[in-house]
């Protein structure tokens, strides 16, 4: 079975996906109101990121979860350029491990909040 | 008047305990010459962590939540209680609450039975504690697995025995080993900083403000967290329990107290409430939202009874529960509170359910289970009605969203809760409680104190 990555889509990210063939892949949930998009993952990039990132599990679905959330973020921002979401926005993320893992270590303490209005 | 109605019940124990006094000199008379202790936080046995603050005890003891308990136990009182989950009055109270101080304090302090010892707290007088009684807690340990149960003497409830991985039990196992026992008075109000201040309504300020509301009956809402659309649909749906007609009010009670690394911070959680009520999901008229300061045991059943006591003395006539509640990992079975408020826990005292033993509660207790999204159905629909496939709102997933800074849909989280998350988030610099966080709240406490 071949695992994936659960990518949530709010409205800034619908918006940076618009018009690319990323669209066709978009799945509804809550009746629409939540959109995401499941990335399939081959094995050996799925072993890759299980070895680089030490939170990251496979849930019982089979879905890569527990990623550091700069890896999510970066992960989008790699589909929103290349708009894809073939293994090629996966390895360009992992070419960025380094840089990841450095976010993610301060990550436990700060998370730069929304830029919304309150 | 149909005989049907049901009307506010009485405090737990008959009366409402208030034990504060709010004339300054009067209090100073009252600590003239008296021996003074500072309040410290119960560390984590092990890791030094603070994992309990005894002033939160003290608050809700003076001011009635916790009624009708006056003060730090006796050991027979502890004894009964482990025993048979009663007072030595009878009434039923489900844990043991003590002043307790280390051995090498006590020599310092040099106090006896009858003195009256004077409890600072962030450096000025907060209460005082006539001390009836000393005695020990020889083992520790031993003392916490008794406080919530073991899976050989109560075979009904516990399914695993407790360990360091529970925080409540973690509570009890780093107590200091000398107990102080006696009444508390408050002899100096502590003032809550904002936003905690506008959610203060001790027991006979809640039921005044339940008079003013017009509300005969209200049901209890427990929450440690920022609220869902579930929740929000559990207590909507809740409130249509009553007597002949719905509930007139939903109290939602947050309880506060030390945190844990990746909870909600409690200022988000009780504006995350209020939200609720300010956006008109359930209207201001109709939902109050309020705390009470505990250091939460997660003692599951137990919890359970504590929660209903301190509701009904805050005037509630029902009190929702839920699977799993107050519970944390799997030391009890999942239905534990159900199976207490349905036919009682025998090995816990109760050989009937608390609302049916003498000396028992009169709370009302509604047993819920869970709201999901139905996309057949098309709404929020409950796992005992609908028949189709639904869409839980995990905590999780939430949280993923919230960490990842996507907004949730409205179906999940309201956009007026999320915009509260986001506030806090910004000021904490964190959506969560880190441990900067954690360790400044054991610090500054929810209250500061003036000069007495
Ligand atoms: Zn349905």
């Amino acid at each position: 079975m071949g695992h994936y990555i659960l990518v949530l889509l709010d409205e800034n990210r619908l918006e940076r996906i618009k018009g690319s063939d990323v669209e066709n892949n978009i799945k509804a949930m809550f009746g629409g109101e939540l959109k995401c998009i499941e990335v399939n993952v081959p094995e050996e990039l799925s072993q890759k990121i299980l070895k680089t990132f030490d939170t990251a599990r496979i849930d019982a679905r089979g879905a890569i979860t527990d990623l550091p959330v700069a890896f999510m973020r970066e992960f989008f921002n790699q589909i929103a350029e290349k708009k894809s979401i073939g293994p090629e926005v996966i390895e360009a993320t992992l070419a960025k491990a380094d840089q990841i893992k450095e976010l993610a270590a301060k990550e436990s303490e700060y998370l730069p909040p929304p830029d919304i209005q309150i | 008047m149909s005989s049907l109605l049901i009307e506010r019940p009485l405090p737990h124990g008959g009366r409402l305990v208030e034990r504060v006094v709010r004339d300054k000199e009067v209090a100073k008379k009252m600590i003239k010459g008296c021996p003074s202790y500072d309040i410290k936080p119960t560390l984590h046995y092990e890791t030094g962590v603070p994992v309990r603050n005894v002033y939160r005890e003290i608050m809700s003891i003076c001011y009635g939540f916790f009624s009708p308990v006056e003060g730090s136990m006796t050991q027979a009182e502890v004894e009964r209680i482990l025993k048979e989950r009663r007072l030595l009055n009878e009434w039923i109270f489900p844990f043991p609450l003590v002043f307790d101080i280390s051995k090498e304090d006590y020599k310092k302090l040099g106090v006896t039975k009858g003195d009256r010892l004077v409890l600072n707290l962030k450096g000025k007088p907060f209460a005082i504690l006539d001390i009836e009684e000393i005695w020990e807690i020889d083992n520790l340990e031993e003392f916490a697995h008794r406080v919530f149960g073991t899976p050989e003497d109560n075979p009904e409830v516990v399914k695993h025995k407790f360990d360091k991985k529970h925080p409540g039990w973690v509570i009890y196992r780093s107590h200091q080993p000398v107990v102080l026992a006696g009444k508390y008075t408050i002899i100096n109000e502590p003032k809550f900083r904002p936003p905690f201040d506008r959610f203060w309504f001790p027991p006979r300020k809640c039921r005044a403000k339940f008079d003013e509301l017009g509300w005969r009956t209200a049901i209890a809402h427990q929450t440690r967290n920022v609220p869902h659309v579930g929740h929000e649909f559990l207590m909507k749906n809740a409130a249509y329990t009553g007597d002949i007609e719905p509930c007139h009010g939903i109290l939602v009670n947050a309880i506060i107290g030390v945190k844990r690394r990746g909870d909600y911070p409690d200022e988000t959680i009780v504006e995350a409430q209020e939200a609720v009520s300010t956006a008109g999901y359930i209207k201001p008229e109709r939902r109050l939202v309020s705390l009470c300061l505990w250091d939460m045991r997660y003692g599951n059943p137990l919890e359970s009874l504590l929660h209903a006591i301190i509701r009904q003395n805050m005037g509630c006539t029902h009190h929702m529960f839920g699977r799993d509640h107050a519970a944390v990992g799997e030391y009890y079975d999942m239905w534990a509170t159900q199976i207490l408020w349905t036919k009682g826990i025998p090995s816990f005292g109760f050989d009937k359910a608390p609302t049916d033993v003498p000396y028992g509660v009169h709370i009302r207790p509604q047993n819920m289970r869970e709201f999901a999204y139905c996309p057949v159905c098309k709404e929020m629909a409950y796992s005992e009605t609908c028949g189709h496939k639904r869409e839980g709102i995990s905590g999780s997933l939430l949280r993923g969203m919230v960490a990842e800074g996507v907004q949730p849909p409205s179906v999940i989280l309201r956009p007026e809760v999320y915009k509260v998350v986001v506030k806090w988030w910004k000021h904490f610099g964190y959506p969560f409680c880190n441990e900067k966080y954690v360790r400044d709240k054991e610090r500054d406490l929810e209250v500061d104190l003036e000069d007495l």
